[in-house]
């Protein structure tokens, strides 16, 4: 069990060195950025963040606020299109490094 | 999906799967914190709300699309009813042609000192057949119609009566001067006219025709089609003007009169510069000598443009050599229609 956790870690730990080396993740988050001001996902957050700054006065707006504010509902506002896309991508990308 | 996977690895789809999806939501999370630290960075820079405007202000800018209105909401400005009226003349002039007309109105540009000594000479001329005169050109020139045609209310029954009517301060007046050159010098001195002129030659028997060009200049004006009733030695036309004139109604034996000869070179000397001026600007049109004749017969169009060129020599000649007869050549002259005498050679 615990080598098996330990495998697990040393596979994913390769993958993100992969992704970060062939530069795939830069492209894949390129993309997902254009995408996502494309379809108004931004916007949306952006409107949002508008709220909460007005609620909270913009002199006690933290960065973790908008954090906390910003993760769940830009997770859940991600259109499928662009979800399915990009999950595409990462199944290519991990397709043509699966012999590691 | 789960079909994709399988036939990539056999071992670990499920597994790379969920790496998948680990990669996806660091992507999103990535880009989450991106936004954060940028709006957070426009908050506190100040520019996060510059785009927002109230809708009320909003309002105020809106475009106005009505009729009768321009796209400010503000009415639609008439201008083209707008008039002026001429502090010199009093006539009331559209807007847009106020310049132009004050321009020459007030005597200023390039004419202005032709046009202000007519305007004096025409002022200070009480007696309307005398400005009559003048006019007679303009009655009879076709290009030069303006007045009557464009003015309903003056009746074009007669020179003397639109004469009349009209404003001596106009500068619709001293439009004429372009075609009738030289006029200018003689309205200082309006009385030398006499009523007559403008005599149609064709008229004229023979022994008045003699009679007439041995008491008058006689040169035939290009527009008016009539003669020059002034003296012999009238400073507007000159000696060869006079003589061809001669030599075209009386035949080729008739020469210039006595009095001509006898004319005093120094009476001219004041008039010299302006009329060399005038002459120049002319492109000496009118002063036709025999071989200038013999070219225009040809073509009188062809001619005209060559003239100048031939002319400028004999013009700087003129110019230098002092008090021969020749002196006296360059007048004012009146422009004669190359045409009419080159039936002389």
């Amino acid at each position: 069990m615990a080598s098996s956790m330990n495998k697990d870690a040393q596979m994913r730990a390769a993958i993100n060195q992969k992704l970060t080396e062939t530069g795939e993740r830069e492209r894949l988050k390129e993309l997902l950025r254009a995408k996502l001001i494309e379809c108004g996902w931004r916007d949306q957050l952006k409107a949002h963040c508008k709220d909460v700054i007005n609620e909270k006065g913009l002199e006690h707006v933290t960065v973790d606020d908008l954090v906390a504010e910003i993760t769940p509902k830009g997770r859940a506002l991600v259109p499928d299109s662009v979800k399915k896309e990009l999950l595409q991508k990462i199944r290519t990308f991990l397709a043509q490094h699966a012999s590691l | 999906m789960k079909m994709e996977d399988m036939s990539l690895s056999g071992l670990d789809n499920s597994k790379l799967e969920a790496i998948a999806h680990e990669i996806y939501s660091d992507l999103i999370e990535d880009t989450c914190l991106g936004l954060s630290f940028e709006i957070h960075r426009s908050v506190k820079c100040g520019y996060f709300m510059l785009d927002e405007t109230d809708s009320e202000s909003m309002k105020d800018f809106e475009i106005v699309d009505q009729p009768g209105v321009d796209i400010f909401g503000q009415v639609y400005n008439q201008w083209k009813s707008k008039e002026c009226v001429c502090p010199n003349c009093n006539r009331s002039i559209a807007a847009s042609r106020f310049a132009p007309h004050l321009e020459k109105c007030l005597g200023m540009g390039r004419n202005s000192s032709r046009i202000a000594n007519r305007r004096i000479a025409s002022s200070n001329n009480m007696n309307k057949s005398e400005s009559d005169q003048e006019d007679n050109d303009d009655v009879n020139d076709n290009d030069w119609s303006y007045g009557s045609e464009k003015k309903g209310s003056f009746k074009p029954a007669g020179a003397k009566k639109r004469k009349s009517e009209k404003n001596p301060n106009s500068p619709r007046r001293s439009k004429s001067l372009k075609h009738k050159n030289g006029d200018v010098s003689t309205n200082s001195d309006p009385f030398k006219y006499n009523s007559s002129s403008g005599i149609s030659y064709e008229n004229l028997g023979p022994e008045e025709l003699h009679t007439l060009l041995t008491t008058q200049c006689g040169v035939i004006s290009e527009h008016t089609k009539k003669m020059c009733t002034r003296s012999l030695r009238c400073p507007q036309h000159t000696d060869d003007q006079r003589r061809s004139v001669r030599i075209y109604l009386l035949g080729s034996s008739a020469s210039l009169p006595e009095a001509d000869g006898s004319t005093d070179n120094d009476s001219f000397d004041v008039v010299e510069g302006q009329t060399l001026m005038s002459r120049l600007q002319w492109d000496g049109s009118s002063d036709i000598s025999p071989s200038d004749s013999a070219s225009s017969k040809a073509s009188t169009n062809n001619s005209d443009t060559r003239k100048p060129k031939k002319k400028k020599p004999s013009l700087l000649a003129v110019a230098s050599s002092g008090g021969s007869n020749k002196k006296k050549k360059p007048k004012p002259p009146a422009p004669l229609t190359p045409g009419m005498y080159s039936e002389l050679n």
